[in-house]
């Protein structure tokens, strides 16, 4: 299914202009693996075997950017579907279950949130509540840089 | 024209005799070969042998299909017909409700609103009046957001009248059990977002205003309902309980009260389940009460179910069930189903969960019509609003109805030179928020979650408001014709039911 997001990027390639400040061009070594958010899970959202075995490792995740929190913060939501809001939730608390949470090395330059993008960080997944805002996630990919395609 | 002549002569005869008489003089016309012209034939002997049922409703079913705009209730029946293999016949599909004999229009503005939300327009249904955007279950009187006019103008409800008068009822949903459209049937409030404790405002709750969950739980008419079941699990357990499903969540009353451990006791044969394993395991005939809270929040969409961390039952199966436990009552029932998720995937801009989740709908009320009597059953299947989903261009017969629109083998292009998908939005997510539309000519527009384009970028597509349809069967169910206020739909009940004077009797 990958090639199917890929297909996506001549999506909104106008707002692609804004590129990320928070992007630097990486080294060309081996690429780390280039997944979508369904390949992290399997059977009744338990995590896939890809997704066990690529923990601590870094890895590309493709899907768009949630509106932030609120602004000045060095993480967000990567969504697999676009998600301005969660406009039938009645908090913060009700996303989708297959949110991943983003923790980018550098600030973030915020994104229409149907722009689609990529994120390379080092895969997390357990439970964690974020001390300062309470949110609670069970995948994140850390240390992480954003790019619009 | 004798031609002419004869066809009026026999129109006035067809005034003014049996409907029969008029079919035997009929003029054999150049066209009658046509097998379209056949079709039209069948038709007309159909409707001209429908019989009109002027029996008691002792049985009423409602399904709501929230946001089913005529134009979903199309392209549901094409994306139907072609995934069952339908090809170039997929446009001939029917849903099942659309093979029932009647049909009307219904005007969904509200007291108001050019353009509704939820909440008035299932109130219209279950009360018989429109009222304010925002407000369920009271009169125009009432601001959203009036705590106190609130509870000066309620008015009672379809469902609570049946339940005083002794009917069993009950209310299904896909969406949150506590969300506008099913809340309609047992809440009264100034506004649809106190859904639970913690959204009440502090004034509303100094005023005596009760929150959606509890008036559920405390429903004072009759012995109570006897199905209750959807989603929204956090709005009935407290803010310090752990929620079963998701490790780490919790509820969200303040008032520290387990509203689903009130509901198993307070009557006999109560019964409370959370996923669809003990949902299978309800036996009906030892189970009189029934709550099922499914999700922390809404269901999942059809096309998500297999996802469900614990499992829950499909829309379908709740209407199925909801029956087989309501028919337990000799003096009838009323039972509200709504496929609620229909409006959440619009909003989102994605066609392909709508559609899936408007044939599941589909699925919902063949599975009730093989339930139940329809000499006795009035059941009605509608829609609460409109979206601003449309079905456009020029695709021949057979085309993907989720792929671009394509003529003659041609993918058709707008004067941007890019082509364009069948299906799209006036306003939503799915627009560029700057500068041009995106070029699709490499995109799998069918993939589920492709968001159809739309012309006004918004975070969240909005409703619309054209008027929705009304299809029904049973008796008086020839009483929807042409375009009619959605409040008429409880006059209509209750003249087939006489549920009002049965509970005026009480």
């Amino acid at each position: 299914m990958t090639a199917r997001l890929d297909r996506r990027q001549t999506l909104n390639v106008i707002a692609a202009a804004a590129l990320f400040t928070a992007y630097r061009p990486r080294p060309v070594l081996a690429a780390p693996p280039d997944l979508r958010i369904p390949d992290l899970y399997g059977a009744r959202m338990a995590f896939s075997d890809q997704a066990k075995a690529l923990t601590g490792k870094e890895i590309t995740l493709a899907g768009f950017m949630a509106p932030p929190l609120k602004p000045d913060v060095k993480f967000f939501v990567l969504t697999r579907m676009p998600m301005a809001i969660c406009p039938f939730c009645d908090s913060t608390a009700d996303w989708p279950r297959d949110i991943v949470l983003i923790k980018t090395r550098d600030d973030i330059d915020w994104v229409y949130f149907n722009v689609p993008i990529k994120v390379t960080g080092v895969l997390e997944l357990g439970t964690e509540v974020d001390d300062e805002t309470g949110f609670v996630s069970e995948v994140r990919l850390v240390k992480a840089e954003a790019r619009t395609l | 024209m004798t031609f002419t002549l004869k066809l009026a002569a026999g129109a006035a005869a067809a005034a003014l005799l049996a409907g029969s008489a008029y079919a035997a003089d009929k003029a054999t016309l150049t066209q009658s070969a046509d097998p379209y012209f056949a079709e039209g034939q069948a038709t007309l002997k159909r409707v001209m042998e429908q019989k009109t049922n002027t029996g008691k409703a002792k049985n009423i079913i409602l399904f709501v299909g929230d946001g089913m705009s005529l134009p979903t209730v199309t392209a549901a029946r094409i994306f139907e017909g072609q995934k069952n293999g339908m090809g170039d016949k997929a446009e001939t599909n029917l849903l099942s409700f659309e093979k029932f004999p009647y049909s009307a229009l219904s005007e969904t503005y509200t007291s108001d609103g050019m353009i509704a939300d939820s909440a008035p327009t299932a109130a219209a249904m279950m009360t018989g009046i429109k009222s304010p955007n925002g407000t369920i279950g009271v009169t125009s009187a009432v601001k959203q957001g009036d705590c106190k006019a609130g509870l000066e103008h309620s008015v009672p409800t379809m469902l609570e009248m049946a339940e005083t008068a002794g009917l069993s009822t009950g209310v299904i949903t896909t969406a949150r059990l506590t969300h506008a459209t099913p809340a309609a049937t047992y809440a009264h409030t100034a506004h649809r977002d106190w859904e639970a404790d913690k959204n009440l405002p502090d004034d509303a709750a100094a005023a005596g205003c009760k929150d959606i969950a509890r008036q559920l739980i405390e429903s004072p008419y009759g012995n109570g309902l006897e199905v209750a079941m959807g989603g929204g699990r956090t709005n009935f357990i407290p803010a310090t309980m752990d929620d079963p499903e998701d490790a780490g969540k919790k509820g969200v009353r303040k008032d520290g009260r387990d509203l689903t451990a009130e509901w198993v006791k307070k009557a006999p044969n109560s019964a409370y389940v959370w996923n669809k394993k003990e949902f299978d395991a309800i036996d009906v005939s030892k189970t009189d009460h029934l709550l099922g809270l499914f999700n922390r929040s809404h269901m999942e969409y059809e096309a998500d179910i297999a996802n469900d961390k614990a499992g829950e039952p499909d829309l379908a199966a709740m209407t199925t069930k909801s029956i087989e436990l309501l028919s337990k009552n000799p003096k009838g029932f009323f039972l509200m189903v709504e496929a609620g998720r229909i409006d959440h995937a619009h909003h989102e801009g994605n066609a392909y969960r709508a559609l899936e989740d408007t044939v599941e709908l589909s699925q919902a009320v063949k599975a009730a019509m093989a339930k139940v009597n329809l000499d006795e059953t009035l059941i009605i299947v509608t829609a609460d609003h409109s979206h601003t989903f449309s079905i456009s261009g020029y695709a021949d017969r057979g085309t993907n109805i989720l792929g671009l629109a394509t003529e003659g083998g041609k993918v058709l292009k707008g004067d941007d030179d890019k082509p364009y998908t069948i299906l799209g939005y006036m306003n939503g997510p799915g627009a560029a928020k700057d500068g041009a539309r995106a070029d699709l000519t490499n995109v799998d527009t069918t993939a589920p979650d492709f968001l159809q384009q739309s012309l006004i970028p918004m975070s969240s597509e909005t409703h619309a408001g054209d008027d929705v349809g009304i299809f029904a069967v049973g008796p008086w169910a020839h009483l929807f014709q042409g375009t009619v206020g959605q409040q008429y739909i409880f006059h209509v009940m209750d003249y087939a039911s006489k549920i009002s004077e049965q509970a005026a009797s009480m």
